[in-house]
């Protein structure tokens, strides 16, 4: 009987060379995809969307965004998706799919994203100037402040774009979720995109 | 004079004399500076004979200094890179520019073509109109190939271009286009108040007419004023400066568009550097600052080289320290003219005379005409001498009639200025006119859009620096930021008297539109052929069509057409403004979005897998999708779809199926919700069983199909097409959200989420067993035909299982989350492998469901109901559903309807052809008897025929009749027998084993 083994493979496995792209001298966007995440989409039934409200309260800690926001909890991004849905995002299984069905069993939905997305965090002193060739959202710090989300596209795909903490020198952090199956088409054209201000590139287990 | 730059001044401009750059014109070396155009080092250098015209072939030499010229075109760049129609006016030069003249042979000095101009009498407008109109076949054949070799421009590079185009958006408060006066007093003003600024100027240097005629502001000299105004906006954060740039186009929401050159002046751009930058800026307001064009005058030899226009003269030689001429006449209207006799003589050129139409000269300019020796003639220039080498004398009509000549190797020009009007007319605003300064200025803008200084008529230098910096405060406040502006820039105002002039009668071309060769006398000739309205004026002179969009010309052409119908001027109107401002590359629009980056690809999760196996990829919409796997010896693809057919009906085999849509519908109604979108019943359907759904759209059409399961009591995952997985989510989200809100149910894609495989074959069970868990029942009692449940796999991870098929064999559909897609594929021929499995692509895919006479994409073709397809008997007669009152209108339920049936050749060799048209045997083919046409076809390893499904009037009453396939498009006609649509197992027994 034959052995099987069931690697998890990365959309971006094969596109993705750690390391340097494009210009040369100091790389002014940071290209990193975050690998094996927990992502479920969380909506409410019709009717109980105060009721999921408190579910998540209970669970997070802190209240589901009802704007487009990302709201950090313990242990888990909550990232608005719509009216009266959001997705959770967290590492490790704790808020993975199965563990989340009893909170919300009474008030919402839940469907796994977690293999349907990909996570790609952008960063750099040239980041904006990159994400301005891909979105037509205004990232200016004043307008697009720490903990702003959209759904929005970038290069005709759907993306969930929101803006991370601040770096520890200050830069900013924008998270772009891209469909699985657009992913590797969406991160060659963010390599051609921030090919001209030199980009590094690496992907991390750790979310932002 | 620099060496071998003949007309280089020792001193001055804006040049750098210690960077010396060589460049190429029609294959002669020559030397210019850095700050240079290239039309500014051909000055430099004496060359005045830069193109030949477009019609006429005549010889042209520069006429403005900007993008608006209308006949320095060249061709730029040699090879890929080859750029037709390339202002030399705008064009930056660099180390190693190659141009050439454009529309010659064999030279630009000696062209054959200008013969034409002996013909010109019959060259006149609607000329190809008249004589080209018989016989009509010549026309595409014969005569348009044969104007378009003599007439036209520069030569397409006819090979892709290598570079890279980019595009961006920006978000500004406040934008304003032109770095003039106005410009840079609007962004201090709007800077300072605490806007963000994005200011884009076309130059690659800041200041528009400051850098060429200069002036005092605040006390200082404008240059000096200049570099102040810059390093304090260059400090402001939120102020963005882009030179380079040109604002062309205005559109809805306060979008703008605007091009960013960013390496054009490079000989290629650098390493991952773009050529150029298409901006689409969203501002607030927008303050139109972009100046204006001084206007020629029309006489007879108005375009011989050496006549230019007056601000460009003291561009040239204030800007770059190039003398078009050494010995200059000017021919104004206006007192603005006048500042080129100071520029000319403070560079220490001569005057040969001014000609000023205007009835009185100032006393200031009679003395500096005294002082410094020449002549001042009432009148206007009514000739000139000269040719390709340029101007030698000049014919004068005095006043009160006398004539007189003046010698002069260059004449300026000044017939006034016209503001540039076009940005603020982009939404089919009208200009409106001003008699004091004969000219048209815009009346009103797009909301949030406002022109200020020379864009709006005010000419002055102070009323610029003032209405500029109002313009900007009012800019600011009105997006919200009202800081401190402090105080305008103070300057004075030049004064400007003009006295309107058009058109100097006279013997010779006068020429209105350089570009086109338009002339006077072809405006009159439209007028006399009843082409009075402007927009007819324009087609059928073609009177600014050109490149140049007629900025130098189509208010002097309105204004010549006023004078022979005897309307005023506002009375003949203007024609529609239309953006670009200045024409674009289409590369520029495209983007990143050509070749192989056209459109965005999806990839399945088993697509590198199926790379490594040496798949053939097809395009499916956005999808890559394996299409067949070729195996070394095969010699096309019919041979490797046969086998991967084969291959499944005798063993087993595999395909990635995961671009069907995929969508999770929970909900205590999501079983409602289903039953009223599909038209069959799933609310009854148990948990853990699959069934096959039909949709149709509002007109009772069919809209899409596929297989639902449920997966618990408020969990369905439903299934689309491939084709239709966005559509038929957005239509869910519509009726979830509007039809029904009363339901409670939650729709959410999964396409992406799970990788999905088709395993088919007799041995489909054996290779299950090796994968699944051996807890897991497949027997058909444990997993029964249209099963859906989730199964543990070795290894540890768990899958669903659907017991379906498309194919028509003993089958399941697997699916794991997509991350483990690749392994699945893997695993799949690692279990496999005792049993030849064989991964297939969607051929082999189509094929079989050929075979099995399954409906798909051809057939579901939007003009086909369920009963056409064979599907009548799955509606639900019990229950509402969209699509089911239409579905019953009279025509859709017409007993001659075009339904799906087998198709087979007589001749059992023949190949079959979708689309053939289906005509009664013996019947001559016509609109009258078209029964119908083939929509799939395959060849069939299982008949070891060619086979097809068609949609064919009263299809299924004349199973067994001899029809005639018609072909017009492949000129094939022959006999083919119409049958029962599934050729392959038709009681269905192989799938349910």
């Amino acid at each position: 009987m034959a052995e099987f083994s069931w690697d998890v493979r990365s959309p971006l496995d094969r596109a993705l060379a750690v390391g340097r792209y494009g210009a040369r001298g100091d790389a002014g966007v940071t290209l990193t995809e975050i690998r094996n995440f927990d992502l479920v989409q969380v909506m409410a039934r019709r009717g109980k969307a105060a009721e999921m409200a408190k579910a998540a309260k209970a669970r997070f800690g802190s209240a589901a965004p009802k704007t487009p926001q990302a709201v950090q909890g313990s242990d888990a991004t909550l990232i608005w998706s719509g009216p009266d849905q959001f997705f959770v995002l967290s590492k490790g299984g704790k808020h993975a799919i199965g563990a989340l069905g009893q909170a919300f069993a009474q008030s919402a939905s839940l469907s796994d994203q977690s293999h349907a997305r990909v996570l790609i965090s952008v960063s750099g002193v040239k980041a904006r100037a990159m994400l301005a060739k891909l979105s037509s959202i205004d990232l200016h710090s004043g307008v697009f402040a720490v903990g702003a989300a959209a759904a929005t596209s970038m290069d005709h795909t759907s993306v969930t774009l929101w803006r991370g903490n601040d770096l520890a020198d200050g830069l900013a952090v924008f998270n772009v979720l891209v469909f699985a199956t657009f992913a590797e088409s969406l991160w060659h054209t963010m390599l051609d995109s921030a090919a001209e201000y030199g980009l590094a590139i690496a992907h991390s287990e750790q979310l932002a | 004079m620099a060496g071998g730059q003949t007309n280089r001044l020792n001193n001055g401009g804006l040049i750098d004399r210690s960077a010396p750059l060589n460049f190429r014109f029609d294959g002669k070396s020559f030397s210019g500076f850095e700050g240079d155009t290239l039309a500014s080092a051909l000055v430099a250098n004496g060359v005045k004979l830069v193109g030949r015209s477009f019609k006429y072939h005549r010889p042209r030499g520069i006429l403005t200094a900007g993008s608006e010229e209308p006949n320095a075109l060249v061709e730029l760049r040699t090879g890929a890179r080859r750029e037709p129609n390339t202002k030399a006016t705008t064009a930056e030069l660099y180390e190693g520019l190659e141009a050439a003249s454009q529309n010659r042979w064999p030279s630009l000095r000696f062209d054959v073509m200008s013969v034409n101009q002996l013909f010109s009498p019959i060259f006149v407008a609607g000329f190809y109109y008249k004589t080209f109109m018989w016989p009509a076949k010549f026309w595409e054949a014969i005569y348009e190939p044969a104007i378009r070799r003599a007439a036209g421009l520069g030569r397409a590079a006819g090979v892709a271009d290598p570079d890279h185009y980019d595009k961006a958006w920006a978000h500004c408060d406040v934008l304003i286009a032109g770095s003039g006066p106005a410009g840079l007093a609007a962004a201090l003003a709007a800077g300072r108040s605490g806007a963000r600024v994005i200011l884009c100027e076309e130059d690659f240097a800041f200041g528009g007419r400051l850098l060429s005629d200069g002036g005092t502001i605040d006390g200082l000299p404008a240059a000096e004023w200049l570099s102040r105004a810059l390093a304090e906006l260059a400090a402001m954060p939120d102020v963005r400066i882009l030179t380079r740039t040109t604002l062309f186009g205005v559109y809805d929401g306060g979008t703008y568009g605007a091009l960013e050159r960013v390496n054009d002046h490079m000989p290629s751009p650098p390493e991952h550097q773009v050529r150029q930058r298409m901006w689409r800026i969203v501002a607030k307001r927008y303050v139109v600052a972009a100046g204006a064009l001084e206007r020629p005058i029309v006489f007879a030899g108005n375009d011989t080289p050496g006549v230019m226009m007056a601000s460009a003269m003291r561009t040239y030689v204030g800007r770059y320290a190039a003398v078009p001429a050494k010995r200059i006449a000017l021919f104004t209207n206006n007192e603005d003219g006048w500042r080129t006799v100071e520029t000319a003589l403070g560079a220490g050129l001569q005057i040969a005379a001014v000609i000023d139409a205007r009835p009185d000269v100032s006393p200031s300019h009679r003395s500096l005409a005294s002082r410094n020796g020449f002549t001042v003639l009432h009148g206007s220039v009514s000739g000139v001498d000269g040719g390709k080498d340029g101007v030698r004398k000049i014919a004068v009509s005095l006043t009160g009639g006398a004539r007189a000549e003046v010698e002069a190797d260059g004449l300026a020009v000044s017939g006034g200025w016209n503001p540039a009007v076009g940005l603020t007319s982009y939404h089919r605003g009208r200009p409106k006119w001003r008699d004091d300064i004969a000219a048209f200025v815009p009346d009103g803008a797009p909301p949030g859009m406002v022109a200020a200084g020379a864009a709006n008529g005010d000419f002055g230098l102070g009323a610029c620096l003032a209405k500029g910096f109002a313009a900007g405060v009012a800019a600011a406040h009105g997006a919200g930021h009202s800081g401190k502006a402090g105080t305008a820039p103070v300057a004075n105002d030049e004064a400007f008297s003009l006295t309107p002039l058009w058109h100097v009668a006279g013997k010779g071309k006068a020429f209105v539109d350089y570009q086109h060769d338009v002339t006077a006398s072809d405006i009159e000739l439209a007028q006399r052929e009843g082409f009075e309205s402007v927009e007819h004026l324009k087609r059928y002179t073609t009177l600014g069509m050109a490149t140049d969009q007629g900025k130098t010309s189509n208010v002097a052409g309105l204004a010549i057409m006023a004078a022979v119908t005897g309307k005023s001027i506002p009375e003949t109107g203007t024609t529609i403004y239309r953006p670009p401002y200045v024409p674009v590359a289409i590369g520029a629009f495209a983007g990143h979005h050509r070749d192989e980056t056209f459109h965005a690809t999806r990839l399945t999760p088993s697509h590198h897998w199926a790379a490594e196996q040496g798949a053939v990829f097809v395009d499916t919409g956005l999808w890559k999708r394996a299409q067949w796997y070729p195996r070394a010896g095969e010699k096309d693809w019919l041979e490797s779809v046969t086998r991967e057919v084969k291959a499944v009906r005798s063993g087993v085999g595999f395909c990635d199926v995961s671009t069907l849509g995929k969508i999770d519908v929970h909900g205590l109604d999501a079983g409602a919700f289903l039953d009223r979108v599909y038209i069959n019943t799933f609310s009854n359907l148990a948990v853990g069983k699959a069934r096959y759904g039909l949709m149709l759209r509002e007109d009772g059409i069919v809209y899409d199909d596929g297989t639902t399961s449920r997966l618990a009591e408020d969990h369905y995952f439903l299934t689309t097409t491939t084709a239709k997985a966005g559509l038929v989510m957005q239509h869910l989200e519509f009726c979830r959200q509007v039809l029904f809100p009363e339901l409670d149910v939650q729709l959410t894609s999964v396409s992406d989420q799970w990788a999905q495989f088709s395993i088919a074959g007799p041995k489909t069970r054996d290779l299950l067993k090796e994968i699944v868990d051996p807890a897991e029942d497949l027997s058909n009692e444990g997993f029964p035909f249209m099963g859906a449940r989730e199964v543990a796999l070795r290894g540890g991870i768990k899958a669903r299982l659907f017991r379906i098929s498309f194919s028509g064999e003993m089958a399941f559909e697997i699916s794991v989350p997509a991350r483990y897609g690749e392994a699945m594929a893997r695993n799949l021929m690692l279990a496999g492998e005792p049993f030849g499995v064989t991964p297939y692509g969607t051929e082999a895919l189509g094929v079989m469901r050929i075979e099995k006479g399954h409906v798909a994409g051809p057939e579901l073709n939007g003009t086909t109901t369920a009963a056409d397809l064979g599907l009548g008997k799955m509606t639900s007669t019990k229950k509402d559903f969209i699509g089911r009152v239409m579905a019953g209108r009279e025509a859709l339920v017409a007993p001659d309807r075009q339904v799906v049936v087998g198709v087979k050749p007589t001749d059992r060799a023949r190949r079959l052809r979708s689309g053939a048209h289906i005509i009664p045997k013996g019947q001559t083919p016509g609109p009258g008897n078209d029964q119908g046409y083939v929509t799939s076809v395959c060849f069939s390893p299982t008949s070891d025929q060619w086979i097809g499904l068609a949609l064919v009037e009263r299809g299924r009453e004349r199973i067994g009749e001899i029809v005639h396939a018609h072909d017009p498009i492949r000129a094939e006609d022959y006999d083919v027998e119409l049958c029962n649509p599934v050729f392959y197992d038709p009681d269905g027994g192989r799938q349910r084993g």
